[in-house]
Protein backbone atom coordinates (compact mmCIF):
# COMPACT_ATOMS: atom_id res chain seq x y z
CA UNK A 1 0.00 0.00 0.00
CA UNK A 2 1.13 3.50 -0.68
CA UNK A 3 1.97 5.58 2.42
CA UNK A 4 0.55 8.65 0.72
CA UNK A 5 -2.88 7.19 1.29
CA UNK A 6 -2.42 7.64 5.00
CA UNK A 7 -1.36 11.31 4.92
CA UNK A 8 -3.52 13.83 6.65
CA UNK A 9 -4.49 17.05 4.93
CA UNK A 10 -2.04 18.99 7.16
CA UNK A 11 0.89 16.65 6.30
CA UNK A 12 0.10 16.94 2.60
CA UNK A 13 0.22 20.73 2.74
CA UNK A 14 3.59 20.55 4.56
CA UNK A 15 5.07 18.36 1.82
CA UNK A 16 3.79 20.68 -0.89
CA UNK A 17 5.31 23.64 0.85
CA UNK A 18 8.70 21.91 1.14
CA UNK A 19 8.61 20.98 -2.55
CA UNK A 20 7.99 24.56 -3.63
CA UNK A 21 10.77 25.79 -1.36
CA UNK A 22 13.17 23.19 -2.79
CA UNK A 23 12.40 24.10 -6.39
CA UNK A 24 12.89 27.78 -5.62
CA UNK A 25 16.24 27.03 -4.02
CA UNK A 26 17.46 24.97 -6.96
CA UNK A 27 16.39 27.70 -9.39
CA UNK A 28 18.36 30.21 -7.39
CA UNK A 29 21.43 27.98 -7.60
CA UNK A 30 21.20 28.09 -11.39
CA UNK A 31 20.68 31.36 -13.20
CA UNK A 32 21.26 33.68 -10.27
CA UNK A 33 24.44 32.10 -8.94
CA UNK A 34 26.55 32.55 -12.05
CA UNK A 35 26.38 29.00 -13.38
CA UNK A 36 27.10 29.05 -17.13
CA UNK A 37 24.28 27.51 -19.12
CA UNK A 38 25.24 24.67 -21.41
CA UNK A 39 23.17 23.03 -24.19
CA UNK A 40 24.81 19.72 -23.35
CA UNK A 41 23.36 17.02 -21.20
CA UNK A 42 25.32 16.94 -17.92
CA UNK A 43 28.24 14.54 -18.25
CA UNK A 44 31.71 13.90 -16.97
CA UNK A 45 34.61 15.20 -19.06
CA UNK A 46 34.57 17.46 -22.08
CA UNK A 47 31.79 17.08 -24.60
CA UNK A 48 32.97 17.64 -28.16
CA UNK A 49 31.10 20.31 -30.12
CA UNK A 50 28.29 19.07 -32.36
CA UNK A 51 27.53 20.06 -35.91
CA UNK A 52 23.92 20.65 -36.79
CA UNK A 53 22.50 18.80 -39.77
CA UNK A 54 22.21 20.94 -42.86
CA UNK A 55 18.85 22.27 -43.95
CA UNK A 56 17.56 20.12 -46.82
CA UNK A 57 14.85 21.33 -49.10
CA UNK A 58 12.65 18.54 -50.41
CA UNK A 59 11.94 20.08 -53.76
CA UNK A 60 10.17 18.71 -56.79
CA UNK A 61 13.60 17.99 -58.23
CA UNK A 62 14.54 15.82 -55.26
CA UNK A 63 11.29 13.90 -55.61
CA UNK A 64 11.85 13.36 -59.31
CA UNK A 65 15.44 12.23 -58.79
CA UNK A 66 14.20 9.67 -56.31
CA UNK A 67 11.64 8.46 -58.82
CA UNK A 68 14.46 8.15 -61.35
CA UNK A 69 16.45 6.10 -58.85
CA UNK A 70 13.57 3.65 -58.56
CA UNK A 71 13.46 3.32 -62.33
CA UNK A 72 17.10 2.25 -62.19
CA UNK A 73 16.22 -0.30 -59.48
CA UNK A 74 13.78 -1.84 -61.94
CA UNK A 75 16.22 -1.63 -64.86
CA UNK A 76 18.99 -3.27 -62.85
CA UNK A 77 16.71 -5.99 -61.53
CA UNK A 78 15.37 -6.89 -64.96
CA UNK A 79 18.92 -6.87 -66.33
CA UNK A 80 20.04 -9.29 -63.62
CA UNK A 81 17.06 -11.50 -64.33
CA UNK A 82 17.81 -11.62 -68.04
CA UNK A 83 21.58 -11.93 -67.80
CA UNK A 84 21.36 -14.43 -64.97
CA UNK A 85 19.03 -16.68 -66.94
CA UNK A 86 16.60 -16.69 -64.04
CA UNK A 87 13.51 -17.19 -66.18
CA UNK A 88 13.50 -20.90 -66.80
CA UNK A 89 11.00 -23.57 -67.75
CA UNK A 90 7.59 -22.28 -68.69
CA UNK A 91 8.57 -18.85 -67.46
CA UNK A 92 11.23 -18.57 -70.16
CA UNK A 93 8.48 -17.30 -72.44
CA UNK A 94 8.37 -14.18 -70.31
CA UNK A 95 11.78 -13.02 -71.53
CA UNK A 96 10.32 -10.79 -74.21
CA UNK A 97 7.94 -9.28 -71.71
CA UNK A 98 10.75 -8.59 -69.28
CA UNK A 99 12.81 -6.96 -72.04
CA UNK A 100 9.83 -4.82 -72.91
CA UNK A 101 9.35 -3.82 -69.28
CA UNK A 102 13.04 -2.97 -68.95
CA UNK A 103 12.90 -0.84 -72.07
CA UNK A 104 9.88 0.95 -70.67
CA UNK A 105 11.77 1.70 -67.47
CA UNK A 106 14.75 2.98 -69.44
CA UNK A 107 12.37 5.26 -71.26
CA UNK A 108 10.74 6.36 -68.00
CA UNK A 109 14.12 7.11 -66.41
CA UNK A 110 15.12 9.21 -69.39
CA UNK A 111 11.84 11.11 -69.27
CA UNK A 112 12.04 11.76 -65.54
CA UNK A 113 15.67 12.81 -65.77
CA UNK A 114 14.81 15.20 -68.57
CA UNK A 115 12.34 16.82 -66.20
CA UNK A 116 14.97 16.91 -63.45
CA UNK A 117 17.43 18.68 -65.75
CA UNK A 118 14.68 20.97 -67.02
CA UNK A 119 13.99 22.01 -63.45
CA UNK A 120 17.62 22.80 -62.81
CA UNK A 121 18.67 19.53 -61.18
CA UNK A 122 21.23 16.89 -62.07
CA UNK A 123 20.08 13.72 -63.77
CA UNK A 124 20.07 10.72 -61.46
CA UNK A 125 21.38 7.68 -63.29
CA UNK A 126 21.72 4.90 -60.79
CA UNK A 127 19.56 2.75 -58.57
CA UNK A 128 18.39 3.75 -55.11
CA UNK A 129 20.91 1.96 -52.92
CA UNK A 130 18.61 1.79 -49.94
CA UNK A 131 15.90 0.04 -51.95
CA UNK A 132 18.54 -2.24 -53.41
CA UNK A 133 20.05 -3.16 -50.07
CA UNK A 134 16.76 -3.51 -48.19
CA UNK A 135 14.56 -5.13 -50.79
CA UNK A 136 16.03 -6.13 -54.13
CA UNK A 137 19.38 -7.63 -53.18
CA UNK A 138 18.07 -9.80 -50.31
CA UNK A 139 15.20 -10.97 -52.51
CA UNK A 140 17.52 -11.91 -55.38
CA UNK A 141 19.82 -13.68 -52.91
CA UNK A 142 16.92 -15.79 -51.67
CA UNK A 143 15.70 -16.47 -55.19
CA UNK A 144 19.07 -17.63 -56.46
CA UNK A 145 19.88 -19.71 -53.37
CA UNK A 146 20.59 -23.37 -54.04
CA UNK A 147 17.59 -25.61 -53.81
CA UNK A 148 14.96 -23.02 -54.70
CA UNK A 149 12.73 -24.97 -57.06
CA UNK A 150 10.44 -22.00 -57.67
CA UNK A 151 13.14 -19.50 -58.61
CA UNK A 152 11.51 -18.44 -61.88
CA UNK A 153 8.14 -17.87 -60.27
CA UNK A 154 9.81 -15.98 -57.44
CA UNK A 155 11.46 -13.70 -60.00
CA UNK A 156 8.03 -12.86 -61.42
CA UNK A 157 6.78 -12.22 -57.89
CA UNK A 158 9.68 -9.85 -57.25
CA UNK A 159 9.04 -8.05 -60.54
CA UNK A 160 5.37 -7.72 -59.64
CA UNK A 161 6.30 -6.23 -56.27
CA UNK A 162 8.70 -3.77 -57.87
CA UNK A 163 6.14 -2.64 -60.42
CA UNK A 164 3.55 -2.11 -57.69
CA UNK A 165 6.12 -0.23 -55.65
CA UNK A 166 6.89 2.04 -58.57
CA UNK A 167 3.21 2.61 -59.42
CA UNK A 168 2.36 3.47 -55.82
CA UNK A 169 5.40 5.68 -55.49
CA UNK A 170 4.39 7.78 -58.47
CA UNK A 171 0.89 7.97 -57.06
CA UNK A 172 2.24 8.91 -53.64
CA UNK A 173 4.55 11.58 -55.03
CA UNK A 174 1.57 13.43 -56.49
CA UNK A 175 0.69 14.61 -52.99
CA UNK A 176 4.18 16.05 -52.55
CA UNK A 177 4.88 17.72 -55.88
CA UNK A 178 4.22 21.44 -55.85
CA UNK A 179 3.99 21.86 -59.62
CA UNK A 180 0.71 20.53 -61.08
CA UNK A 181 2.24 19.74 -64.47
CA UNK A 182 4.76 17.48 -62.78
CA UNK A 183 1.97 15.58 -61.06
CA UNK A 184 0.52 14.77 -64.46
CA UNK A 185 3.93 13.74 -65.74
CA UNK A 186 4.43 11.47 -62.72
CA UNK A 187 1.15 9.70 -63.34
CA UNK A 188 1.87 9.28 -67.06
CA UNK A 189 4.75 7.11 -65.95
CA UNK A 190 2.98 5.66 -62.90
CA UNK A 191 0.06 4.30 -64.89
CA UNK A 192 2.53 2.48 -67.13
CA UNK A 193 3.96 0.72 -64.07
CA UNK A 194 0.44 -0.25 -63.01
CA UNK A 195 -0.08 -1.86 -66.42
CA UNK A 196 3.12 -3.86 -66.01
CA UNK A 197 1.90 -4.99 -62.59
CA UNK A 198 -1.39 -6.23 -64.06
CA UNK A 199 0.33 -8.39 -66.68
CA UNK A 200 2.62 -9.90 -64.04
CA UNK A 201 -0.32 -10.41 -61.66
CA UNK A 202 -2.11 -12.34 -64.37
CA UNK A 203 0.93 -14.56 -64.82
CA UNK A 204 1.06 -15.24 -61.08
CA UNK A 205 -2.66 -15.61 -60.51
CA UNK A 206 -4.55 -15.86 -63.78
CA UNK A 207 -8.19 -15.81 -64.66
CA UNK A 208 -11.26 -13.68 -64.15
CA UNK A 209 -11.56 -14.61 -60.50
CA UNK A 210 -8.03 -13.33 -59.87
CA UNK A 211 -8.76 -9.83 -61.14
CA UNK A 212 -10.23 -8.54 -57.89
CA UNK A 213 -9.03 -9.16 -54.35
CA UNK A 214 -9.31 -12.72 -53.09
CA UNK A 215 -7.97 -14.77 -50.23
CA UNK A 216 -6.17 -18.08 -50.18
CA UNK A 217 -8.47 -20.28 -48.13
CA UNK A 218 -5.63 -22.49 -46.96
CA UNK A 219 -3.33 -19.75 -45.71
CA UNK A 220 -5.78 -16.93 -45.11
CA UNK A 221 -3.46 -14.60 -47.00
CA UNK A 222 -4.42 -12.24 -49.80
CA UNK A 223 -3.77 -13.61 -53.26
CA UNK A 224 -2.14 -11.59 -56.01
CA UNK A 225 -4.80 -9.44 -57.66
CA UNK A 226 -4.69 -7.49 -60.90
CA UNK A 227 -6.87 -4.75 -59.42
CA UNK A 228 -6.21 -5.02 -55.68
CA UNK A 229 -8.76 -2.50 -54.47
CA UNK A 230 -11.06 0.26 -55.51
CA UNK A 231 -10.68 3.43 -53.50
CA UNK A 232 -10.27 4.19 -49.83
CA UNK A 233 -11.58 7.67 -49.18
CA UNK A 234 -12.36 10.83 -51.01
CA UNK A 235 -9.69 13.35 -50.16
CA UNK A 236 -6.17 12.06 -49.98
CA UNK A 237 -7.30 8.70 -51.25
CA UNK A 238 -4.87 6.00 -52.15
CA UNK A 239 -5.77 3.12 -54.37
CA UNK A 240 -3.93 -0.09 -54.99
CA UNK A 241 -1.50 -2.08 -52.92
CA UNK A 242 -1.18 -1.28 -49.21
CA UNK A 243 0.37 2.11 -48.52
CA UNK A 244 3.24 0.50 -46.64
CA UNK A 245 4.84 -0.03 -50.01
CA UNK A 246 4.81 3.64 -50.88
CA UNK A 247 8.27 5.07 -50.79
CA UNK A 248 7.11 8.63 -50.38
CA UNK A 249 5.01 8.23 -47.30
CA UNK A 250 5.35 11.70 -45.90
CA UNK A 251 7.47 14.81 -46.31
CA UNK A 252 9.39 13.74 -43.20
CA UNK A 253 11.32 11.02 -44.98
CA UNK A 254 15.04 11.35 -44.51
CA UNK A 255 16.97 12.90 -47.35
CA UNK A 256 20.44 11.49 -47.45
CA UNK A 257 23.35 12.07 -49.73
CA UNK A 258 24.76 8.87 -51.07
CA UNK A 259 27.17 7.60 -53.64
CA UNK A 260 26.03 5.89 -56.80
CA UNK A 261 27.55 2.48 -56.57
CA UNK A 262 28.39 2.41 -60.23
CA UNK A 263 32.16 2.17 -60.16
CA UNK A 264 34.16 5.04 -61.54
CA UNK A 265 31.09 7.08 -62.27
CA UNK A 266 30.22 7.18 -58.61
CA UNK A 267 28.97 10.58 -57.63
CA UNK A 268 27.16 12.24 -54.78
CA UNK A 269 23.40 12.19 -55.08
CA UNK A 270 20.65 13.81 -53.07
CA UNK A 271 17.53 11.74 -52.99
CA UNK A 272 14.92 10.30 -50.72
CA UNK A 273 15.41 6.95 -49.13
CA UNK A 274 12.82 4.70 -47.61
CA UNK A 275 11.92 5.50 -44.01
CA UNK A 276 14.32 3.92 -41.60
CA UNK B 1 5.33 -25.99 -63.09
CA UNK B 2 2.07 -26.36 -61.29
CA UNK B 3 1.57 -22.64 -60.93
CA UNK B 4 2.07 -21.90 -64.57
CA UNK B 5 -0.36 -24.58 -65.62
CA UNK B 6 -2.93 -22.64 -63.66
CA UNK B 7 -2.18 -19.73 -65.93
CA UNK B 8 -3.49 -21.54 -68.96
CA UNK B 9 -6.58 -22.92 -67.30
CA UNK B 10 -7.61 -19.69 -65.61
CA UNK B 11 -9.17 -18.37 -68.77
CA UNK B 12 -10.77 -20.49 -71.46
CA UNK B 13 -8.35 -20.45 -74.42
CA UNK B 14 -5.93 -18.48 -72.35
CA UNK B 15 -2.87 -20.41 -73.52
CA UNK B 16 -0.02 -18.28 -74.75
CA UNK B 17 -0.50 -15.16 -72.68
CA UNK B 18 3.13 -14.29 -72.63
CA UNK B 19 3.93 -15.32 -76.16
CA UNK B 20 1.35 -12.84 -77.35
CA UNK B 21 3.44 -10.02 -76.04
CA UNK B 22 4.97 -7.95 -78.72
CA UNK B 23 8.63 -8.33 -79.31
CA UNK B 24 10.49 -5.82 -77.23
CA UNK B 25 9.88 -2.41 -78.62
CA UNK B 26 11.54 0.62 -77.23
CA UNK B 27 8.96 3.15 -76.28
CA UNK B 28 10.16 6.64 -76.91
CA UNK B 29 9.24 9.07 -74.21
CA UNK B 30 9.36 12.67 -75.23
CA UNK B 31 9.75 15.44 -72.77
CA UNK B 32 9.54 19.13 -73.37
CA UNK B 33 10.20 21.52 -70.58
CA UNK B 34 9.96 25.23 -70.21
CA UNK B 35 10.81 26.60 -66.83
CA UNK B 36 9.73 29.75 -65.10
CA UNK B 37 12.08 31.50 -62.74
CA UNK B 38 9.40 32.06 -60.13
CA UNK B 39 9.84 30.15 -56.91
CA UNK B 40 7.05 27.62 -56.34
CA UNK B 41 4.52 28.34 -53.64
CA UNK B 42 2.84 25.72 -51.46
CA UNK B 43 -0.18 24.29 -53.27
CA UNK B 44 -3.63 24.71 -51.70
CA UNK B 45 -5.29 21.72 -50.06
CA UNK B 46 -8.84 22.24 -51.23
CA UNK B 47 -9.87 22.52 -54.89
CA UNK B 48 -9.82 26.00 -56.37
CA UNK B 49 -12.73 27.29 -58.41
CA UNK B 50 -11.02 26.19 -61.61
CA UNK B 51 -10.27 22.80 -60.04
CA UNK B 52 -13.94 22.31 -59.25
CA UNK B 53 -14.91 22.71 -62.88
CA UNK B 54 -12.40 20.07 -63.90
CA UNK B 55 -13.35 17.72 -61.09
CA UNK B 56 -17.01 18.09 -61.99
CA UNK B 57 -16.14 17.13 -65.56
CA UNK B 58 -14.33 14.08 -64.20
CA UNK B 59 -17.37 13.23 -62.09
CA UNK B 60 -19.72 13.40 -65.08
CA UNK B 61 -17.36 11.22 -67.10
CA UNK B 62 -17.22 8.64 -64.30
CA UNK B 63 -21.01 8.47 -64.19
CA UNK B 64 -21.06 7.88 -67.95
CA UNK B 65 -18.56 5.04 -67.72
CA UNK B 66 -20.50 3.49 -64.87
CA UNK B 67 -23.62 3.55 -67.04
CA UNK B 68 -21.72 2.07 -70.00
CA UNK B 69 -20.74 -0.88 -67.83
CA UNK B 70 -24.34 -1.29 -66.67
CA UNK B 71 -25.43 -1.37 -70.29
CA UNK B 72 -22.87 -4.08 -71.04
CA UNK B 73 -23.87 -6.09 -67.97
CA UNK B 74 -27.55 -5.91 -68.87
CA UNK B 75 -26.96 -6.89 -72.49
CA UNK B 76 -27.16 -10.62 -71.80
CA UNK B 77 -24.15 -11.19 -74.05
CA UNK B 78 -21.52 -11.67 -71.36
CA UNK B 79 -20.40 -14.86 -69.68
CA UNK B 80 -20.83 -15.12 -65.91
CA UNK B 81 -17.13 -14.40 -65.38
CA UNK B 82 -17.13 -11.41 -67.70
CA UNK B 83 -20.22 -10.11 -65.98
CA UNK B 84 -18.59 -10.40 -62.55
CA UNK B 85 -15.54 -8.52 -63.73
CA UNK B 86 -17.57 -5.75 -65.30
CA UNK B 87 -19.74 -5.44 -62.22
CA UNK B 88 -16.60 -4.90 -60.19
CA UNK B 89 -15.32 -2.27 -62.61
CA UNK B 90 -18.68 -0.51 -62.72
CA UNK B 91 -18.69 -0.35 -58.93
CA UNK B 92 -15.23 1.19 -59.04
CA UNK B 93 -16.43 3.94 -61.34
CA UNK B 94 -19.41 4.55 -59.09
CA UNK B 95 -17.05 4.84 -56.13
CA UNK B 96 -14.93 7.39 -58.02
CA UNK B 97 -18.00 9.42 -58.88
CA UNK B 98 -19.07 9.35 -55.25
CA UNK B 99 -15.61 10.37 -54.08
CA UNK B 100 -15.51 13.27 -56.50
CA UNK B 101 -19.00 14.20 -55.38
CA UNK B 102 -17.78 14.20 -51.79
CA UNK B 103 -14.96 16.54 -52.69
CA UNK B 104 -17.19 18.92 -54.64
CA UNK B 105 -20.11 18.92 -52.24
CA UNK B 106 -22.99 21.10 -53.33
CA UNK B 107 -21.11 22.14 -56.43
CA UNK B 108 -21.25 18.66 -57.93
CA UNK B 109 -23.57 18.46 -60.91
CA UNK B 110 -24.04 14.69 -60.60
CA UNK B 111 -25.16 14.23 -64.17
CA UNK B 112 -23.51 11.91 -66.62
CA UNK B 113 -21.68 13.18 -69.68
CA UNK B 114 -24.17 12.36 -72.43
CA UNK B 115 -21.69 12.89 -75.24
CA UNK B 116 -19.30 10.35 -73.77
CA UNK B 117 -22.05 7.87 -73.06
CA UNK B 118 -23.66 8.05 -76.49
CA UNK B 119 -20.31 7.86 -78.30
CA UNK B 120 -19.61 4.42 -76.88
CA UNK B 121 -23.03 3.00 -76.00
CA UNK B 122 -23.86 2.14 -79.59
CA UNK B 123 -20.62 0.21 -79.99
CA UNK B 124 -21.40 -2.38 -77.30
CA UNK B 125 -22.70 -4.87 -79.83
CA UNK B 126 -21.01 -8.13 -78.79
CA UNK B 127 -18.98 -9.54 -75.92
CA UNK B 128 -15.75 -9.03 -77.84
CA UNK B 129 -16.73 -5.52 -78.89
CA UNK B 130 -17.57 -4.72 -75.27
CA UNK B 131 -14.10 -5.69 -74.10
CA UNK B 132 -12.49 -3.64 -76.86
CA UNK B 133 -14.74 -0.61 -76.41
CA UNK B 134 -14.60 -0.58 -72.63
CA UNK B 135 -10.81 -0.89 -72.75
CA UNK B 136 -10.79 2.11 -75.01
CA UNK B 137 -13.09 3.94 -72.59
CA UNK B 138 -10.76 3.13 -69.69
CA UNK B 139 -7.75 4.37 -71.63
CA UNK B 140 -9.63 7.53 -72.52
CA UNK B 141 -10.46 8.06 -68.86
CA UNK B 142 -6.81 7.60 -67.91
CA UNK B 143 -5.75 10.19 -70.48
CA UNK B 144 -8.52 12.55 -69.40
CA UNK B 145 -7.78 12.30 -65.70
CA UNK B 146 -4.04 12.69 -66.32
CA UNK B 147 -4.75 15.83 -68.31
CA UNK B 148 -6.97 17.13 -65.54
CA UNK B 149 -4.36 16.25 -62.92
CA UNK B 150 -1.80 18.39 -64.73
CA UNK B 151 -4.02 21.42 -64.13
CA UNK B 152 -5.35 20.83 -60.65
CA UNK B 153 -3.93 23.16 -58.01
CA UNK B 154 -5.51 21.65 -54.90
CA UNK B 155 -3.83 18.64 -53.38
CA UNK B 156 -7.01 16.86 -52.27
CA UNK B 157 -8.33 16.76 -55.81
CA UNK B 158 -4.92 15.84 -57.21
CA UNK B 159 -4.40 12.87 -54.90
CA UNK B 160 -7.90 11.59 -55.54
CA UNK B 161 -7.54 11.83 -59.31
CA UNK B 162 -4.11 10.19 -59.16
CA UNK B 163 -5.57 7.24 -57.27
CA UNK B 164 -8.30 6.92 -59.90
CA UNK B 165 -5.76 6.96 -62.73
CA UNK B 166 -3.84 4.05 -61.20
CA UNK B 167 -6.85 1.78 -61.02
CA UNK B 168 -8.33 2.75 -64.37
CA UNK B 169 -5.00 1.97 -66.02
CA UNK B 170 -5.25 -1.42 -64.35
CA UNK B 171 -8.76 -1.89 -65.72
CA UNK B 172 -7.52 -1.14 -69.22
CA UNK B 173 -4.61 -3.54 -68.82
CA UNK B 174 -6.88 -6.31 -67.56
CA UNK B 175 -8.88 -6.10 -70.78
CA UNK B 176 -5.62 -6.53 -72.67
CA UNK B 177 -4.93 -9.80 -70.86
CA UNK B 178 -8.29 -11.26 -71.87
CA UNK B 179 -8.14 -13.96 -74.52
CA UNK B 180 -9.97 -11.94 -77.16
CA UNK B 181 -7.75 -8.85 -77.06
CA UNK B 182 -4.13 -8.15 -77.91
CA UNK B 183 -1.82 -8.23 -74.93
CA UNK B 184 0.12 -5.31 -76.34
CA UNK B 185 -3.01 -3.24 -75.74
CA UNK B 186 -2.54 -3.90 -72.03
CA UNK B 187 0.73 -2.00 -72.05
CA UNK B 188 0.15 0.86 -74.44
CA UNK B 189 -2.51 3.44 -74.98
CA UNK B 190 -2.94 6.04 -77.66
CA UNK B 191 -6.15 7.42 -76.18
CA UNK B 192 -6.76 11.14 -76.21
CA UNK B 193 -7.98 13.26 -73.36
CA UNK B 194 -11.55 14.53 -73.29
CA UNK B 195 -10.82 17.11 -70.63
CA UNK B 196 -12.00 20.64 -71.32
CA UNK B 197 -9.38 23.31 -71.56
CA UNK B 198 -7.99 23.74 -68.11
CA UNK B 199 -7.60 27.09 -66.46
CA UNK B 200 -4.27 28.74 -67.25
CA UNK B 201 -1.57 27.56 -64.94
CA UNK B 202 -0.16 29.97 -62.40
CA UNK B 203 3.37 29.46 -63.70
CA UNK B 204 4.73 29.22 -67.20
CA UNK B 205 6.10 25.76 -66.64
CA UNK B 206 5.18 23.41 -69.41
CA UNK B 207 6.03 19.77 -69.19
CA UNK B 208 4.95 16.90 -71.32
CA UNK B 209 5.91 13.28 -70.97
CA UNK B 210 4.36 11.67 -73.97
CA UNK B 211 4.70 7.93 -74.10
Amino acid sequence: MNDFNNLTRRELLKISGLSIAGITFLAACGAQSGVVESPNVASAGTVPPTTALGQVVISDTVLLRTAASLEYNAIDTYTQVLEGGLLTGDYASLKDAVKRFRDDHISHAAAINALVVGYGGKAHECANTRVSSLYVDPALKLITADGNADAARDVVTLAHALENLAAQTYQGVVALLAEPKLRGSAMRVGQDEARHAVVLAQVLNPGYLAIGPSTDEATGKAKVASVPSTIRSAAGASVGVPPSSIIFKSPNIAVTPYMCASGTNAKRQDHFTAPR
Amino acid sequence: MKQFSALVVGYPNYRGLTSRLLSPQKKETRVTTKISAAAPTAPPKMPTTADKQLLDFALSAELSVHDLYLKAIDSGMLSADEKLMMQMFSEHHKAYAQSLNGLLGKEASNTRNEALFSTYAGQLTSAQAMSRVLQSVENTMVATHTDILSSLQGLDGATLVASIITVEARHAAVFGTLPNLSLSSALSSAASSLAPNAAPAATTTETTVAP
